[in-house]
């Protein structure tokens, strides 16, 4: 049983990466459609093998349950899987990602004003985001209570650092001829600011707002596992895998990677509409 | 937070300093109105006058509120058991207890616990860069890697670890195997990702000019790799390893969660938390933070060097 | 090679006998939760050698937030288990066939810790009120008990709202919650140290309010107990935890201590878990590890009466045995 199982698996293994391969190395792996169908390809072919492996070894449902027994748990629990997304993802991590960037946003530009400051709040910042979650989620809850606003705060304080430490990095990054050229305009701090020094930071704002974008996701539904309502996909998760039923857990982690691949795509859209002129973005 | 905050040495430390305390400032005054419920809560029943006098009739007002009206408590909320803020003294003290008090090898000593977490840390590192770079070579020598796994890493890293952690736990545990190695694995998921991004951008930063003169060298593509490819990475390659070895750090943490809370940072933050110590869950938090800042600081000292031995950096 | 062939032979022979040797006497018991007092029996028993006299060699391995002892179970990760007869017996609707060997705890230590001043006297005043719940695993007896007294746990006016409580006794003193759940050996012990007064409080006893359901148990697989081998050493592994436990009764102080020196981070008290044992022991008195099949029926029965959300559906079969504490016992 054991030796089918694996070998069914790597044959599954073998057609896929076959089938991507001549994909990849065809006159059409430019296109749009080739370009969506390799990964997908890629993802099926680990499912097909996730669940050969699943049933043929006979592995039992509440330690690793089949994509199958997944999808179908997902379809039946849709209303409950849209109620904790809007309270992880919409209260909890939309808010504290908004908050943290406005509030990294102010700090850059107190920083740039200032190189005393700039070289004191680096590192200082650098510090706050290596405090861990498992320490940072149960002060917070016990600070704010279990409701979605200390799940702001723990997103807040984990996606501060990364936006600032890229925007401090963005405004640096203007050449002395085009500062020159804004100064023969007779444009003072603020002007120069809006028209030259922001728009050609965005490149690296944006990175920072990608980057964020997971940790906002991870921050959110950690800080759940120490205190909650009885709604949120950390809850979720946690109940679940206590009450064994791990197809409700995967159906949740489905919902997370859903979301957060939905997020960073739409930051990166949002990226490519506002820094249409960067080299990176040729196609 | 490279040279520029770092390299300048005397010259960083004064605005630091200036930034440090002023959060240290801030931090102290918050502490009164943080702690004013539970110190008014306390006078009372050590029957000290507290305005007003009922509980109830508290939770109308805001901790500032509460600390207005009752200034003769404030010395009280700085030497609190279980207080919602502690003061920086109090957690001072803890720490010194714990990391210098003790002795290294007992486990009340926080430098035993340090080396817990730390032990996972650096292995998951190690496990987390080695599989990054493996990843990175093959997506940029080969196009079905390319165009297929990019996005699923990027997926990977939105599911939440703390839900995959136990699976994997039991996984590894029903064959055999136990202790450091899941640790290790749960702290490389969260590493291998940040080796992959960086190391993709380098081994694909040098130039068409650069590749043109390698190509009239008649160079094959394996010397290209080790010739240019790599060492041009290398910048990208550092830039990458202190991203992940922060979150090596994080995972290791929060891989001692399923796996019993035994000993380590993670363990200690829990422990401290659950059986109302929190002056030990301030600690430990606070010294897993400069552990990750010190082995930052580290591969900054590393990522000079090395650079300036390659001849790509100025000294 | 003639040699080679034989020294691999006897290589492979006592290799087999070291095989069949651990078989027969390891045992790697997964506990509820952290290293603490509520396991004393065990940690008794390895200390005092009550598992060497046995001829066992037992690993104790600690749970914590994020493990299901069931899990690690069904991983092969461990020979037996602690849990809750809630939550096994849902394990076992989940399709995984644990089956209860031994019940050291007699009685249940669950009980909602409430503000005096928040009003509440009885079970109906906590409509309109918010309570702290655990889950995983503990939230099958409130919800079976507020199904019963016919009050939702949807948040609405005449129901209860449920807080998901940390692992910290927090939202009372911050009084984001009316009531939380407290074990008598444990949380109610810290909401005291955090200077609340008694008088200040009103409590809840599961055990009081007859919707007690059976917590500490010893479980085991089905699978594993067709083979003989097995149950013998689980024979001897009740018998000596069973010894390990009337020990700790009767010398609380220094059953504190043998956990003390067993926890691995160093940073539980000595006065918490001495007053934890304390209040064990009375947890613990009354049984010799063998399940009554009154107190079975009684935790089914208020499981049963769950009402429109019941944890079990049906009445469970060959939940138990009373095989190995038979034997153990005599």
């Amino acid at each position: 049983m054991t030796g089918t199982a694996i070998i069914s698996a790597l044959a599954v293994w073998g057609a896929g990466w076959f089938v991507n391969a001549r994909l990849a190395n065809s006159a059409a792996a430019q296109s749009r459609l080739v370009k969506l169908l390799v990964p997908a390809i890629f993802g099926l072919t680990l499912l097909i093998m996730w669940e050969l492996l699943v049933r043929l070894l006979e592995v039992s449902p509440i330690i690793l349950p089949p994509p199958t027994m997944i999808a179908s748990r997902f379809s039946s629990e849709l209303p409950t899987l849209w109620a904790d997304f809007e309270q992880t993802i919409i209260k909890g991590a939309m808010t504290g990602y908004i908050v943290g960037m406005i509030a990294a946003f102010a700090v850059a530009i107190l920083a740039d004003r200032s190189e005393f400051l700039t070289k004191g709040i680096l590192p200082v910042g650098g510090f706050m985001a290596a405090l861990p979650i498992v320490g940072t989620a149960p002060i917070f809850v016990r600070w704010l209570g279990s409701d979605w606003q200390s799940k702001a705060a723990v997103v807040a304080v984990m996606v501060f650092f990364p936006i600032l430490v890229n925007t401090v990095a963005g405004l640096r990054d203007t050449t002395a001829m085009q500062r020159d050229l804004m100064r023969t305009y007779g444009a003072g701090y603020w002007p120069t600011l809006f028209k030259l020094r922001l728009p050609a930071a965005m490149p690296f704002i944006f990175n920072g707002l990608k980057i964020a974008t997971t940790l906002a996701l991870i921050g959110a539904i950690v800080a759940e596992f120490f205190g909650s309502p009885t709604v949120g996909m950390g809850f979720r998760i946690s109940t679940s895998v206590g009450q064994l039923a791990l197809d409700m857990v995967w159906a949740e982690i489905v919902v997370a990677a859903l979301a957060g691949s939905a997020f960073y795509g739409l930051m990166a859209w949002i990226e490519g509409r506002v820094t249409f002129w960067h080299p990176s973005q040729r196609k | 937070m490279d040279e520029e905050s770092r390299g300048g040495g005397v010259k960083s430390l004064l605005p630091v300093l200036t930034v440090v305390g002023a959060i240290l400032l801030f931090w102290v005054v918050s502490v009164v109105p943080m702690n004013m419920h539970l110190t008014a809560d306390l006078a009372q029943r050590q029957d000290i006058a507290v305005t007003p006098d009922t509980p109830a009739a508290r939770q109308d007002y805001s901790g500032i509120g509460l600390a207005l009206r009752n200034t003769h408590l404030f010395g009280m909320t700085y030497t609190l058991d279980r207080p919602r803020l502690p003061s920086p003294h109090q957690v001072a003290v803890e720490m010194w207890d714990t990391i210098v008090m003790k002795n290294v090898t007992s486990r009340r000593s926080l430098v035993y616990h340090g080396w817990v977490t730390l032990s996972a840390t650096l292995l998951g590192f190690a496990i987390g860069t080695g599989l990054g770079i493996l990843l990175a070579v093959g997506i940029v020598y080969n196009r079905a890697m390319d165009m297929s796994v990019m996005p699923w890493a990027i997926a990977s890293q939105t599911i939440p670890i703390l839900a995959l952690a136990p699976m994997i736990i039991v996984m590894l545990g029903s064959i055999g195997i136990q202790g450091l190695f899941p640790k290790a694995v749960i702290s490389a998921y969260l590493s291998f990702f940040p080796v992959v991004v960086g190391m993709v951008k380098g081994l694909r930063s040098p130039d068409a000019m650069q590749l043109d003169l390698l190509r009239t060298y008649y160079a094959s593509s394996a010397q290209g790799f080790w010739k240019l490819r790599l060492p041009a990475s290398v910048p990208y390659l550092f830039a990458s390893l202190k991203i992940g070895i922060s979150a090596s750090l994080v995972g290791a943490i929060v891989a001692e969660l399923p796996t019993g809370a035994r000993a380590g940072f993670g363990a200690r933050m829990l422990v401290g938390d659950q059986y109302g110590q929190p002056m030990v869950t301030w600690a430990a938090l606070f010294a897993a933070a400069l552990t990750a800042a010190t082995l930052v600081g580290f591969f900054s000292v590393m990522e000079r060097w090395t650079l300036r031995r390659m001849g790509m950096q100025a000294t | 090679m003639k040699k080679l062939m034989m020294a691999a032979a006897f290589a492979a022979g006592f290799g087999g006998m070291a095989h069949a040797d651990a078989h027969a006497n390891d045992v790697t018991l997964q506990l509820q939760w952290v290293t603490q007092s509520q396991f004393a029996g065990y940690y008794v028993a390895l200390d005092q050698g009550f598992y060497e006299e046995e001829g066992l060699n037992v690993t104790i391995l600690s749970g914590g937030p994020d493990i299901a002892p069931p899990q690690v179970l069904a991983g092969g990760g461990a020979d037996v288990m602690l849990n809750w007869m809630p939550s096994a017996l849902a394990a076992r609707e989940k399709g995984l066939p644990v089956v209860n060997i031994a019940q050291p705890f007699k009685t249940s230590g669950l009980m909602l810790t409430c503000w005096k001043d928040t009003g509440i006297e009885n079970v109906e005043d906590f409509r309109g009120k918010t309570i702290g719940v655990w889950f995983f695993g503990n939230e099958y007896p409130f919800l079976s008990w507020m199904s019963q007294a016919g009050i939702p746990t949807d948040g609405s006016d005449d129901g209860v709202t449920v807080l998901k409580q940390g692992f910290n006794v927090d939202p009372l003193l911050n009084r984001e919650a009316d009531c939380i759940s407290t074990m008598t050996y444990n949380e109610y012990g810290q909401v005291l140290d955090a200077g609340v007064s008694e008088d200040e409080l009103v409590t809840f006893k599961y055990e009081d309010q007859g919707v007690a359901t059976l917590e500490d148990g010893i479980y085991a697989l089905e699978e594993n107990l067709e083979d003989p081998v097995f149950v013998d050493k689980m024979v001897r592994f009740v018998r000596a935890s069973m010894k390990g436990w009337k020990w700790a009764e009767e010398n609380p102080v220094e059953a504190a201590g043998i956990v003390l020196d067993n926890d691995e981070t160093g940073a539980q008290g000595e006065a918490a878990q001495i007053r934890m044992m304390g209040e064990i022991a009375k947890l613990t008195a009354g049984s010799n590890g063998s399940l009554d099949p009154a107190d079975f029926q009684r935790t089914v029965d208020t499981l049963l009466a769950g009402g429109s959300d019941p944890v079990i559906s049906a009445q469970p079969e060959g939940a138990w045995t009373s095989v190995i504490t038979d034997a153990a016992l005599n």
